[in-house]
């Protein structure tokens, strides 16, 4: 038996909560990114590395051992999007809870990089999902994925908590909040017999990337 | 280009495709390693694409250790080629990319689903073979090569117009009926 629980969202509460609340919640979320890699190319080794001994982003606060999409506050899309990747990429976005970030990491995810004039390949992973910061480089060394993180949290501390994406009005990415219904899917059952075909996922796909 | 050792190039017609393969498995080579094409449509004489399929001895009966064998064909535009699924079960992937790159029909295609040759890789709803050399690149129809084309140019340098080399036209760049960039 499944119960359809609505998506969480930050309460009202925060929004009449006083300026020193505020203060506390924004310094609680930007020192504990619980990270999300969607790694697709060779910027996802640049990623490991910054998550290693060496550069250690987990001294910054951000915690690459997310079990999954719906647990972690931070999605860092690293490396070659394609049109066929687009599809997934929007959906594990919006499995993600509130507030949620993006950074894109890389030229391939900034624009497409150097496969820009490719016919399969993404112009830049925006058109997909919202990036809250762009990290260049083709690969970026981890520094640059470590000023990005720094960068990514002068911004939380910035803003309003529970209205990180009201600078978004209108989303230039998706024309609203998906329900429940897109995020999930069947499983995908074995064709039993020759002749049946490919099984199709039941669910509906999201929605198709803007070129 | 050099030859690696052991490696033996053999051009067949396109109706003894199928009967090729079955030769060469007979002759030892057992392990089918990959099949793509060519696109050669732009070649003087007899043009179509070039199927190539890259066949392995692995085997004790095998010529020599690893021996390696090239089949090619020149497949004209349209015209089907005989599938080696039936030889070789592997071939069924390369077969559908083949076909759903430079739209090579397979005849005789089957890898037990029984749904025939359907996109492998590309997204849903793409339209057309796009590693032909007919395919243009819609991005670069908005959008110039951001750099050097040709040798001498770039930035900080004078363009010199050089007539002894020809201007290159890559394949997939739109021609300039495309309007100007």
């Amino acid at each position: 038996m499944t119960v359809d629980l609505p998506t969480p969202r930050v309460g009202v509460l925060a929004d009449r909560a006083p300026e020193a609340v505020r203060i506390v919640l924004n310094w609680g979320r930007r020192y504990s990114l619980w990270v999300f890699n969607f790694g697709l190319a060779c910027c996802a080794i640049e990623f490991i590395a910054a998550s290693m001994a060496r550069h250690d982003f987990i001294r910054l606060g951000v915690i690459p051992f997310a079990p999954g999409p719906r647990q972690s506050d931070l999605m860092v899309v690293s490396g070659t999007v394609t049109d066929k990747m687009a599809p997934a990429i929007r959906r594990l976005y919006e499995q993600m809870p509130e507030p949620k970030y993006v950074i894109s990491f890389g030229a391939c995810s900034n624009s497409g990089g150097p496969y820009w004039d490719s016919y399969c390949v993404t112009k830049g992973v925006d058109q997909v999902i919202p990036v809250d910061v762009y990290v260049p480089g083709c690969p970026p060394r981890p520094e640059a994925l470590l000023h990005g993180i720094l960068t990514l949290q002068q911004q939380i501390a910035a803003e309003r908590p529970g209205h990180a994406r009201s600078r978004l009005r209108p989303r230039p990415f998706a024309p609203g909040p998906v329900g429940a219904g897109e995020l999930t899917r069947d499983l995908v059952a074995k064709p039993d017999q020759p002749g049946a075909g490919e099984q199709r996922p039941s669910g509906r796909s999201p929605s198709e990337p803007q070129r | 280009m050099s030859v690696p050792p052991g490696l033996v190039t053999r051009d067949v017609p396109r109706q003894e495709w199928r009967a090729a393969a079955e030769q060469a498995r007979a002759e030892g080579y057992d392990f089918f390693d990959w099949l793509s094409a060519v696109d050669q449509s732009d070649a003087e004489e007899d043009p179509g694409l070039d199927v190539v399929c890259h066949l392995m001895a692995t085997g004790p009966d095998a010529p020599r250790p690893l021996a390696r064998l090239l089949l090619r064909t020149r497949v004209p535009d349209g015209q089907p080629l005989a599938s080696l699924t039936g030889l070789f079960a592997g071939a069924a992937w390369a077969e559908r990319e083949t076909h759903e790159m430079f739209g090579l029909p397979v005849d005789g295609f089957d890898d037990g689903t029984g749904a025939g040759l359907r996109p492998l890789l590309l997204p849903d709803g793409f339209e057309g073979t796009p590693l032909r050399k007919e395919f243009v690149l819609a991005a670069r129809a908005s959008k110039a090569w951001p750099g050097a084309k040709e040798p001498g140019e770039g930035e900080g340098s004078r363009p010199r117009r050089s007539s002894s080399r020809r201007r290159l036209l890559p394949p997939g760049v739109p021609d300039p009926s495309w309007g100007p960039r």
